[in-house]
């Protein structure tokens, strides 16, 4: 039986035609894009969790952080469970590199001897060990919270901000809170570190490493009063010792001694943190695939009314099979085997181009898109859910056309 | 496999048809039919235009059900068979000549020809030579391929007359068959016919205006505004 013979429907209707297919391909590339990149993400997400080189994160957000990093990382390291303890304090800063403006830059506060410890697998040989800061405990120039010692103004910065702006171990890198040179405070650049595979952006990757108490000083409380950027601590990443590290119930034992020791604080291990994002990707999921269920409910209207308009336009043949006595299979079948086939170029229309959107904005986009759109994952067995998702809603769609045919009266058909 | 040849004894009792009723316009086109068609009989059915021929043809091939009375096919009412059924029937046992044809316009004429065959189950092969054989005797040979708006009128009415044999039907219901078709090809048309009655036994009711046609019947049915005004047998 010809589909798209002489004479067929899609020559003559090619425009509903092309537009349902249009709505379909819509409605199956909105989850093919929104699965792949929310998916991806998460999965790196989860990767990082899992690859780290600690295991528990207390969350000290706001104005404690950088006041406190450093007492409390001195109590975490006087626990025997504790190997390190590593305050991660970020914040943007302006960098002014030999004869440019200012490049906005992301800088980790550190204490490098804690901070070694905790780098996961993914990380291994990135940094140069021991890192080349000068103070490994950063206590030289803390000075018990006076900032009376000598500072080190060193600074590490990643591979690609020093292939950008020529900086090598040697140079001199401005660093200030604010876009002014004038406020800049001259660093020397003692080493350079690679970045991770997937490290989101240009923000990410122009990082740089700089002791915690420098770090202070540039930006929190140290700087004295009237100063214009608080300090941005956010984190502590706790790394344990021996066979804590890898046995939950000790792990948790350990949890619950450093929550006591930081009631107002939030104390988490990795994995539960893995957990609370699977089940944030798998809110995610649920509410792109309502979204999508949206989507291919009006690519199924749109169908049905093509299919019940063909039913329409073709009463007289539907009325010559009836007459001649065919079963309602070799009735309808035509307009089943349509709808199947305009739903089918649609399904792989939205899957081609949902895909070939992703890759566009890896490569074209910028900012998070880009880098979200970096980290899609396309998972076949979904594909191949929104593509029978998109087979049934068709066979919906013919049934409803298949049963308008079959109730066409048959001398009124042949008229 | 093939289509169920047997001719059916038909009886109309009392039969009417009303289309549109109850409405303003409604049209009465068969008012109290009494008639029976025995197995393997030839009937020409005559009449004015608008007189209810065709409807007569479409309530005795079971397109249609009357609005009063009774259909009755091999002694059974047509009304207690269900659509499904009736379709059955027609596809196994009918063939139809329709006057406007009804080819359909996506399928060549073998397509067409085969298409009853096809649903009956009948394999690939023995559709093929059924539906060439019978393009043959209808003059169509190497015009298999042609699609129906690449076809005269009376090569059309040829594929229709071709379509209505495939199934090998015990009853023949042809509405003016010749219509379109010149001297030579009504002859050969009208003696196909009568072959296909003649070698199966085969009811054969023909509406017609040629009286070509109709002197090939053995019973002659006239109507008027609905209603049966003569029925002739000849001896």
């Amino acid at each position: 039986m010809r589909l798209f013979g002489s004479g067929g429907h899609l020559r003559h209707q090619r425009l509903q035609t092309v537009l349902t297919i249009a709505a379909i391909a819509t409605a199956v590339a909105l989850p093919v894009v929104l699965l792949g990149v929310g998916g991806g993400v998460s999965s790196h997400e989860l990767s990082n969790l899992q690859n780290a080189g600690y295991q528990i994160v207390i969350s000290a957000a706001g104005l404690h952080g950088i006041a406190n990093a450093h007492r409390l990382t001195g109590q975490l390291l006087a626990l025997p469970e504790v190997a390190a303890a590593s305050p991660v304090l970020s914040i943007a800063v302006d960098a002014f590199p030999p004869g440019k403006g200012a490049v906005p830059s992301l800088a980790e506060g550190v204490i490098p001897d804690q901070f070694a410890p905790t780098l996961g697998p993914t990380e291994d040989g990135l940094f140069p060990q021991p890192l080349p800061l000068g103070d490994p405990t950063d206590l030289v120039h803390y000075d018990n919270g006076t900032y009376a010692g000598p500072a080190t103004y060193d600074v590490l910065v990643s591979s690609p901000f020093a292939q950008a702006y020529h900086l090598a171990v040697g140079s001199t890198l401005g660093l200030a809170p604010v876009p002014n040179a004038t406020e800049a405070v001259p660093y020397s650049v003692t080493g350079v570190f690679g970045v991770p595979l997937g490290t989101l952006g240009q923000t990410g990757a122009f990082a740089l490493l700089l002791p915690l108490s420098d770090l202070q000083v540039m930006t929190g409380y140290a700087r004295g009063a009237g100063t214009p950027v608080v300090d941005a601590a956010d984190s502590v990443e706790v790394a344990a010792a021996g066979a804590v590290s890898t046995e939950p119930g000790a792990l948790a034992a350990l949890q619950r001694q450093i929550q006591a020791m930081v009631p107002y604080y939030t104390v988490s291990t990795l994995s539960q943190q893995a957990a609370q994002l699977q089940t944030a990707a798998s809110v995610l999921t649920g509410f792109y695939l309502a979204l999508s269920s949206v989507g291919l409910t009006v690519g199924l209207v749109f169908l049905a009314l093509v299919l019940l308009r063909r039913v329409e336009s073709d009463r007289r043949s539907i009325g010559i099979r009836r007459a001649l006595g065919l079963p309602p299979r070799a009735v309808v079948g035509p307009v089943v085997a349509e709808g199947l086939a305009i739903a089918a170029i649609g399904a792989v229309a939205g899957i081609v181009g949902g895909i070939a959107l992703v890759d566009g904005l890896a490569a074209w986009g910028s900012g998070a898109v880009q880098e979200a759109a970096d980290l899609a994952i396309f998972v076949p067995a979904t594909m191949a859910e929104l593509a029978g998702a998109v087979v049934v809603l068709a066979l919906v769609a013919g049934g409803l056309a298949a049963r308008s045919a079959l109730r066409l009266d048959l001398l009124e058909a042949l008229r | 496999m093939s289509g169920d040849g047997r001719p059916p004894r038909i009886e109309l009792r009392g039969v009417e048809r009303i289309y549109d009723r109850g409405a303003a316009d409604e049209v009465r086109a068969l008012r109290g039919i009494d008639l029976t068609v025995g197995p393997g009989e030839t009937v020409s059915i005559e009449g004015p235009s608008g007189c209810g021929k065709t409807s007569l043809l479409n309530l005795i091939g079971l397109l249609d059900t009357p609005t009063r009375g009774e259909v009755r096919w091999d002694d059974r009412p047509v009304g207690e068979r269900t659509d499904r059924e009736r379709a059955r029937l027609r596809l196994e046992r009918v063939g139809f000549i329709f006057q406007r044809f009804y080819l359909l316009p996506t399928l060549t004429a073998r397509e067409n020809v085969e298409l009853p065959m096809r649903a009956l189950g009948l394999g690939r092969g023995e559709r093929r030579d059924r539906a060439t054989a019978l393009l043959t005797e209808v003059g169509l040979r190497g015009r298999e391929r042609a699609f129906p708006h690449q076809l005269s009128g009376g090569e059309e009415q040829r594929v229709a007359v071709a379509r209505a044999l495939g199934n090998r039907p015990g009853l023949l219901l042809a509405d003016e068959p010749t219509g379109e078709l010149d001297l030579a090809n009504t002859e050969a048309i009208l003696t196909l016919l009568e072959k296909v009655r003649a070698d199966r036994g085969a009811s054969l009711l023909v509406v017609t205006h040629n009286p070509s046609v109709a002197r090939r019947a053995r019973r002659h049915l006239a109507i008027q505004d609905g209603r049966i005004v003569g029925d002739v047998r000849e001896a």
